[in-house]
């Protein structure tokens, strides 16, 4: 069987003629630069250095999220645990990030670990339990939430070492830490994806689940590998929020999953599996960014702002598909 | 009916005096409690001082969590009511939709007592706060703090909610009294931490130093607040002042970054509910009791005080 058929989702591209071809591959691109052009004549504080950092800083975790998922749907799967997983983590970092309690990599590790775990039982259930991934991560969204709770006692954790909440707060470069790890994260998503061959399986597994089994490929791990990676990255997202806001919160985290999900779609991804980039993830997560920044910024009202960001998701994701 | 009701209360007080000597045989007093969310460190603190009041009293409480939902709260006071309690209190999620719980305990004729928020329906007594005063408090201390004039942003809880709307009428009638006060934005941050802290930076971009003060209507959302802008180093330059005297924000408000909040009696709530509740079983009550709790400002003045609570 030959992968090369699976490498990449643009190979539908390669095919299709001239200028068709041209919108195909930029045309959610095209939509994030109309809503920033709109946005730029709206009002004059929108397009600054400071304010492009702030929408970057503030999409990174929904970026991190987003990227997690990507896998998980290229390989036909769905998570819906990760906002509570955001929570779990979180609280369960911030527990070990008093002050004069431990070094930093102490809940470091924890929330990462954490994640990783919730990975390795949502990846079990669904590969040798046979149970729909759906329903899997529906359960987690709950149990996580539960624990989040349990840990924290229903309070947010608070007093958080200066060292921790530099990880959310801090800067390098004058760059803030969550756009570096946000950045890191992209980087090396799109290695993994692009360049590995656990990569090429991914797709190959979400694009005919049967086929690559038939073809040798390991399609449990493949998965297990997914769901993994999906849970980290959440654990990851749950220290920065928890570092970002100086506390874990147990009931941080509610519907991310949902915005998540959302930047994947909107960057191209099909919800079916088999096709999809990182990149197109990471201007979708830009999408939603700029959308929330430019609302605020443009003072709108609560109640139009929920209605102006439905419509506005759906049609970047129709100016992209009708192209 | 009322009849066989009354008659069978007083069977079980009659039991229960005769039993009082054999303390194994006693019957217990049963209150069954039901509160909007414990996930809300609020709700969760109003919880522990109705448990540390029942304790002391030798009450048994059944505690559930309605988890924001009016549906699941009305079937948990059925289930009060088949389980035959002394008592209820409700944690009321919505003020027409928990309305039926507060009826059928009542027509079932055991008394019930809300909690911190209303119902449609008059329960057997009341005991809480206004939260009309919280923001009145709230945005006096506020105006008082740029000397009555300047420009204001108020970041709301979730647009519907009855705290939300109480507290902006409390704030808005203090507005009304200072004509140089102007509200230049008034957004939703739903109560959260991070949403606020992104709120506040989108503001602090749209309108820089123009912002002269903060209002946001409970402490979550003011500390989110105050990382924004604290991150930007204008802190010094903006009043900040929010409600609920979460651990938080005393600390905060100890440390001189947060002028001021305000102080909603968890303790006081918990245990005031706890209080009628035995009273109006022992029949030392009649109804429609009203017991309000006063909200109080806190300031770095008198901070130490509410950090002992």
């Amino acid at each position: 069987m030959n992968f090369k058929k699976f490498t990449s989702p643009t190979h539908l591209i390669e095919n299709s003629p001239g200028i068709a071809k041209y919108f195909k591959k930029y045309g959610i691109f095209i939509a994030l630069l109309f809503i920033c052009i709109i946005l730029t004549i709206a009002t004059p504080n929108f397009l600054t250095l400071q304010n492009m950092v702030m929408v970057l800083r503030q999409t990174s975790i929904n970026g991190i999220l987003a990227i997690g998922v990507t896998f998980v749907i290229i390989s036909g799967g769905i998570d819906l645990s990760l906002g509570s997983v955001v929570a779990l983590t979180g609280v369960a970092a911030a527990s070990f990030a008093h002050p004069g309690t431990h070094g930093l990599i102490v809940p470091l590790l924890v929330g990462i670990l954490i994640g990783l775990g919730i990975g390795v039982i949502n990846g079990l259930i669904i590969t040798k339990g046979k149970v729909a991934a759906f329903i899997v991560t529906l359960g987690m969204m709950t149990i996580a939430r539960g624990l989040a709770l349990v840990v924290s006692d229903g309070r947010p954790v608070s007093n958080l070492s200066d060292s921790f909440n530099f990880i959310g707060g801090g800067a390098f470069l004058n760059i803030p830490i969550p756009i570096l790890l946000f950045a890191a994260v992209i980087i090396l998503s799109s290695i993994i994806l692009n360049y590995t061959k656990t990569g090429r399986y991914i797709y190959a597994v979400g694009g005919n689940e049967n086929a690559a089994k038939a073809s040798g490929i390991n399609v449990h791990s493949i998965k297990m590998f997914t769901y993994i990676m999906c849970s980290g990255l959440a654990g990851l997202a749950g220290i920065v929020l928890a570092s970002r806001i100086t506390t874990g919160q147990p009931n941080a985290g509610v519907a991310y999953e949902l915005d998540a999900i959302a930047a994947v779609v909107i960057g191209g991804t099909s919800l079916s599996g088999g096709a999809g980039k990182i990149i197109g993830t990471v201007v979708g997560a830009l999408i939603i960014g700029v959308i929330n920044n430019g609302l605020d910024l443009l003072n709108i009202t609560s109640y139009s702002q929920q209605i102006i960001k439905g419509l506005i998701i759906i049609g970047a994701v129709l100016l992209d598909r009708k192209n | 009916m009322k009849k066989i009701q009354l008659a069978s209360l007083l069977i079980i007080f009659v039991a229960w005096a005769l039993s009082g000597c054999n303390r194994n045989q006693k019957k217990e007093i049963v209150i069954g409690v039901s509160m909007l969310s414990l996930q809300s460190e609020f709700v969760v603190n109003v919880k522990d001082a109705m448990e540390a009041r029942a304790k002391e009293k030798n009450i048994k409480l059944i505690i559930t969590d309605a988890q924001l939902t009016a549906e699941k709260q009305v079937q948990q006071v059925e289930t009060f009511i088949s389980q035959k309690v002394d008592a209820i209190i409700l944690n009321p999620c919505e003020v027409e939709a928990s309305s039926p719980a507060v009826d059928k305990a009542k027509a079932a004729g055991i008394p019930i007592v809300n909690v911190n928020s209303e119902t449609k329906s008059t329960p057997n007594a009341f005991v809480g706060s206004r939260d009309e005063e919280a923001g009145e408090i709230a945005m006096e201390q506020l105006a008082k703090l740029i000397n009555y004039s300047g420009n204001v942003v108020i970041m709301d809880g979730n647009m519907g909610q009855a705290a939300q709307i109480k507290r902006s009428v409390g704030a808005m009638n203090v507005v009304a009294k200072y004509p140089n006060l102007k509200i230049i934005a008034e957004q939703t941050a739903q109560w959260d931490r991070a949403k606020a802290m992104t709120l506040m930076e989108n503001w602090i971009q749209s309108y820089g130093s123009k912002i002269n003060a903060v209002f946001a209507q409970n402490d979550e959302m003011g500390m989110g607040a105050l990382q924004a802008l604290e991150q930007v180093k204008l802190k010094s330059k903006v009043v900040l002042v929010s409600v609920d005297a979460i651990a938080d924000a005393l600390q905060a408000v100890k440390a001189g970054r947060l002028n001021a909040t305000v102080y909603q009696d968890a303790k006081g709530q918990g245990a005031g509910a706890i209080d009628i509740a035995l009273k109006l079983i022992k029949k030392e009550l009649t109804d429609k009791k009203e017991v309000l709790i006063p909200f109080k400002l806190v300031t770095i003045e008198n901070v130490n005080d509410f950090l002992k609570k």
